[in-house]
């Protein structure tokens, strides 16, 4: 990457801990909704960066596209709590919790591979070079992610599909059931 | 109520025949306009991402999402009961149906000529033949997620969506004793 895109990645990054702490102790769950969609939107910038733009898509479009409105129709069904208070009241013990969780799982990050570095495990396996070799010959597909989704891996695809649409049967049964309310 | 029709355009009494309760609806000529001039690109563009998922970034997963994006644009600018009564709960619940179908019945075909399930060479129709078959596939995808999502999101803005004049009348009925309810 060049120093530019080191610096945008940076940027985008220091934008997305702010929001996402934002999201987190925002009072106001409208506040908070946006600070996630926010957070969403750098998340999708540093896929882009990283030469990802099947996740980026996905990141932007569901990240904060879908789920932002499907969040804001929900706080339209719900008592929105109002309020002067700007932020959320902090439980000392979950904070303490929180942070020595994310403190360990760093002390993984200097084990990860340097990023685009030839020496990581996928770019060094076997798997990795056969579809990278074979994915056009045999499938006719450019896109090599397209190429593993549908056809190499196409039963685990069906599986993902089925789960959407179960998913999706479950929500809406319980929705229009309303014994919840 | 009245002062609606004034304002209304075109595109609005087309997708809305009759005038509309809707408790959260606001009509914003910039919001209308904007999303008339957006809308087709986007759902253009959901539609490449969907078709062209073999060639480029993309695919049925994101172009679904995509799609789905666009109803709700068109919900927020004209109503979500307009939009509702524009696209009918069959048509959502068909597509869903559908793109599973597509799915499955592909995987099938190719048991059914002394293939295996999902396999797409055994249609016999060279490299071409196996990227149309994948593209039918993210197709197959694209109608479960889009359809999917439609329907989470009407489902959650429902008619009888919780207004706070709704959540009030309710806690006052109970207050009252809710032996009447």
């Amino acid at each position: 990457m060049t120093p530019l895109q080191w610096g945008i990645l940076a940027s985008v990054l220091t934008l997305a801990v702010v929001v996402a702490a934002a999201a987190v102790l925002l009072y106001d769950v409208l506040n908070a909704i946006i600070a996630f969609a926010t957070f969403s939107f750098g998340v999708a910038i540093t896929w882009i960066l990283f030469a990802a733009p099947d996740v980026a898509l996905t990141e932007a479009a569901v990240g904060a596209g879908i789920t932002t409105t499907l969040l804001l129709v929900t706080i339209a069904r719900t008592v929105r709590q109002s309020g002067d208070r700007l932020l959320e009241e902090v439980n000392p013990r979950a904070a303490v919790t929180a942070i020595l969780f994310a403190g360990l799982l760093a002390t993984t990050v200097d084990n990860l591979p340097a990023v685009g570095s030839p020496q990581s495990p996928i770019a060094t396996s076997s798997i990795t070079s056969y579809y990278i070799e074979n994915a056009y010959p045999e499938t006719g597909v450019e896109n090599a992610v397209t190429a593993v989704l549908a056809a190499y891996r196409g039963f685990d695809t069906l599986g993902e599909a089925t789960v959407v649409i179960a998913a999706g049967l479950a929500v809406l049964v319980v929705l229009q059931q309303e014994t919840y309310a | 109520m009245s002062n609606r029709s004034d304002t209304s355009s075109g595109a609005r009494s087309r997708i809305e025949a009759e005038s509309t309760d809707d408790p959260i609806y606001v009509e914003s000529t910039v919001i209308m306009t904007t999303v008339r001039l957006v809308v087709p690109f986007i759902f253009t563009y959901g539609l490449f991402v969907m078709f062209h998922g073999a060639d480029s970034a993309g695919g049925g997963f994101q172009g679904g999402v995509i799609v789905a994006s666009t109803v709700l644009l068109v919900a927020f600018a004209f109503g979500i009961d307009a939009t509702r009564r524009w696209i009918k709960g069959p048509l959502i619940r068909t597509a869903i149906a559908t793109g599973g179908g597509v799915f499955i019945l592909i995987g099938l075909g190719a048991v059914l000529i002394q293939g295996q399930f999902l396999e797409y060479a055994a249609y016999n129709v060279g490299t071409t033949g196996i990227k149309y078959g994948i593209e039918l596939v993210e197709l197959g995808i694209g109608a479960i997620v889009s359809g999917v999502l439609i329907g989470l999101f009407f489902t959650l803005a429902r008619e009888d969506a919780l207004t706070q004049e709704s959540i009030d009348q309710r806690s006052s009925q109970e207050q009252h004793g809710g032996d009447h309810s």
